[in-house]
């Protein structure tokens, strides 16, 4: 069963006589252990679309169901979910790690020894320990990032929804971060991620949905998405000279000396074929253009622009 | 819910615990201000007056002003600090909900507030020399004025939850509180008299003075009648506090600022 469906999510905000179509029909589907990337520019829809799944907005049409349950009209649906918010702090900076740890833990449903016991053993996952009895407002914005996604842990939700949970943070805090992100999905946590960083979103990622004017514009398996927007161009790189006869060989069968790479557009079998004329020239790379996330991102997001 | 009434009540204690000046200030403040407002009455009456049972009446007033104003206050200002600060949405996020959270809160800051307000009948007493006349049944109409204050907490909850900003609004507001406290509508005849059973906490803030201040018996029908007033103001707040939420997730308000 799908830890995460939300299907037909719709949202329009109407103030002082302006009417704003957030979010129009979208679908999102997280199974247990998958990383999902949700992207889109600015004001597209990303963070509606996250809080009507956490309840926090409510939707104008469409349902959500987090491990088969409402949270617009089961709160206990909420027992089920984790969020770390962007833009907010998330925990209380006047208490320290571990007194954020109970107090969120008890308003999950916890007990406050079981969310002590359990706030203990996250911290100490977190490397968080020996910052349990300080003010949270003395932590480093890493730490207290760090504290935010053990606060939405402390219950053991089966859906986790991180809007933005590497922005701001210095290289190392954010690779602390996305370490973590990817053991929890290894432990079979289901995680929607919110991110402008698209490198971290392809990192980290299963699948990616890209949401554009409040519609989805793509939705599939990031490495199914990058191999769709990838090149048919491999590049490869040997050592020592190519010689007349090599070069054209190598130009009948499509491929050109370029810079000191060879620069072959073709199918992989005529890949071989080119690799079969090189022979016995050592081989040092051989490389497939490959997009990132980057590029399929600003192609779908500029493609629907322009459609 | 007891649970949530307990972890409340600890992070209420960390919190003055870790911020005991805060408190303190209050305290020092609130007396001042009745201490000022004492010596300026005394000074205007001359050295010779003697203002007997209306100043023990005052007394009562004044720091059932205070302890409303507390009860009433904490939960617009909290609201407001929260969604400024950005834990106001991971509240929301429980699944007790944020009417039974609030509830909980209130509950556990009662404790506390009722500390601070002894502390400063304590300092009023000793500095005005007044005495009064306490029983336990004084207890009874006490409750019924928390539970009319919570409920216009709730209400003023719900416009601080919509509108974020009202501190304008929850200053003068303190002037109508101590409006509806001060004045003894359980002494006053005909239509005002009625008016103080149906305005929130005036049964159970006369009721007090006549207890406290004045050394009447007390009257189980009065009672009965300021519990009717709380209660009914304390269902009509959650259920106003209730829209308010349902409000704010419909129009996308809860996190803004």
């Amino acid at each position: 069963m799908a830890v995460l469906v939300a299907e037909g999510l719709e949202k329009t905000f109407r103030s002082r006589g302006k009417t704003t179509r957030a979010v129009a029909g979208v679908h999102l589907r997280v199974e247990r252990g998958e990383v999902l990337a949700f992207l889109g520019p600015n004001g597209a829809g990303k963070t509606t679309t996250i809080k009507m799944i956490a309840g926090l907005i409510r939707p104008d049409a469409g349902s959500v169901r987090v491990a088969g349950r409402d949270p617009h009209r089961d709160p206990w649906a909420l027992r089920q979910l984790g969020a770390v918010l962007e833009g907010n702090r998330n925990v209380y900076w006047r208490l320290t790690p571990l007194e954020n740890l109970e107090y969120f833990g008890v308003l999950k449903g916890l007990t406050a020894a079981s969310a002590r016991r359990r706030g203990k053993a996250l911290l100490d996952r977190f490397e968080l320990t020996h910052k349990q009895n300080a003010l949270t407002q003395q932590l480093s914005r890493g730490m207290q990032q760090k504290l935010a996604i053990a606060v939405s842990l402390i219950h053991e939700p089966a859906l986790l929804l991180l809007d933005e949970p590497t922005l701001g943070l210095d290289v190392e805090a954010a690779e602390t971060v996305k370490q973590l992100i990817r053991e929890l999905a290894g432990e079979g946590q289901a995680i929607v991620l919110t991110t402008h960083q698209l490198d971290v979103a392809q990192q980290l990622s299963h699948r990616v949905a890209i949401i554009r004017e409040g519609r989805i514009v793509a939705e599939d398996r990031t490495a199914t998405l990058l191999a769709r927007f990838s090149g048919d161009q491999y590049e490869i790189e040997v050592e020592g000279e190519l010689g007349e006869a090599r070069r054209a060989r190598l130009a009948e069968l499509g491929a050109q000396p370029l810079n000191g790479r060879i620069v072959y557009v073709g199918s992989p079998e005529g890949l071989w074929a080119v690799l079969e004329a090189l022979r016995p020239l050592p081989i040092l790379r051989v490389e497939k253009d490959r997009a990132d996330l980057t590029e399929v991102f600003l192609k779908l997001v500029r493609e629907e622009a322009h459609a | 819910m007891l649970r949530v009434i307990g972890v409340e009540f600890k992070r209420s204690l960390l919190m003055l615990r870790r911020y005991p000046m805060e408190m303190v200030g209050q305290l020092i403040v609130i007396t001042m201000i009745f201490y000022g407002l004492f010596l300026g009455a005394q000074y205007i009456a001359g050295p010779t007056a003697q203002f007997g049972d209306r100043l023990d009446a005052l007394v009562v007033g004044y720091v059932l002003w205070t302890l409303a104003l507390f009860a009433i206050g904490d939960l617009s200002w909290g609201l407001m600090n929260e969604a400024r600060e950005g834990t106001l949405e991971q509240v929301f996020l429980s699944p007790f909900g944020p009417g039974r959270v609030y509830m909980a809160r209130n509950v556990a800051g009662l404790l506390l507030t009722l500390g601070l307000n002894l502390s400063i009948l304590g300092l009023i007493m000793l500095l005005t020399g007044v005495r009064l006349d306490f029983s336990w049944a004084a207890l009874a109409p006490l409750a019924t004025v928390l539970l009319g204050a919570y409920g216009l907490g709730f209400l003023l909850g719900a416009l601080a939850l919509y509108f974020k900003r009202i501190q304008a609004f929850l200053n003068l507001f303190q002037f109508v509180l101590m409006f509806l406290i001060m004045t003894p509508f359980e002494q006053l005849h005909g239509l005002f008299r009625a008016a103080g059973y149906l305005l929130p906490m005036t049964t159970g803030a006369g009721q007090l003075r006549a207890l406290m201040a004045r050394g009447e018996a007390f009257d189980p029908v009065v009672f009965g009648l300021g519990l009717a007033n709380g209660l009914l103001y304390l269902v009509v707040g959650l259920w106003v506090f209730g829209l308010a939420v349902r409000a704010v997730k419909r129009r996308g308000l809860l996190g803004g600022y």
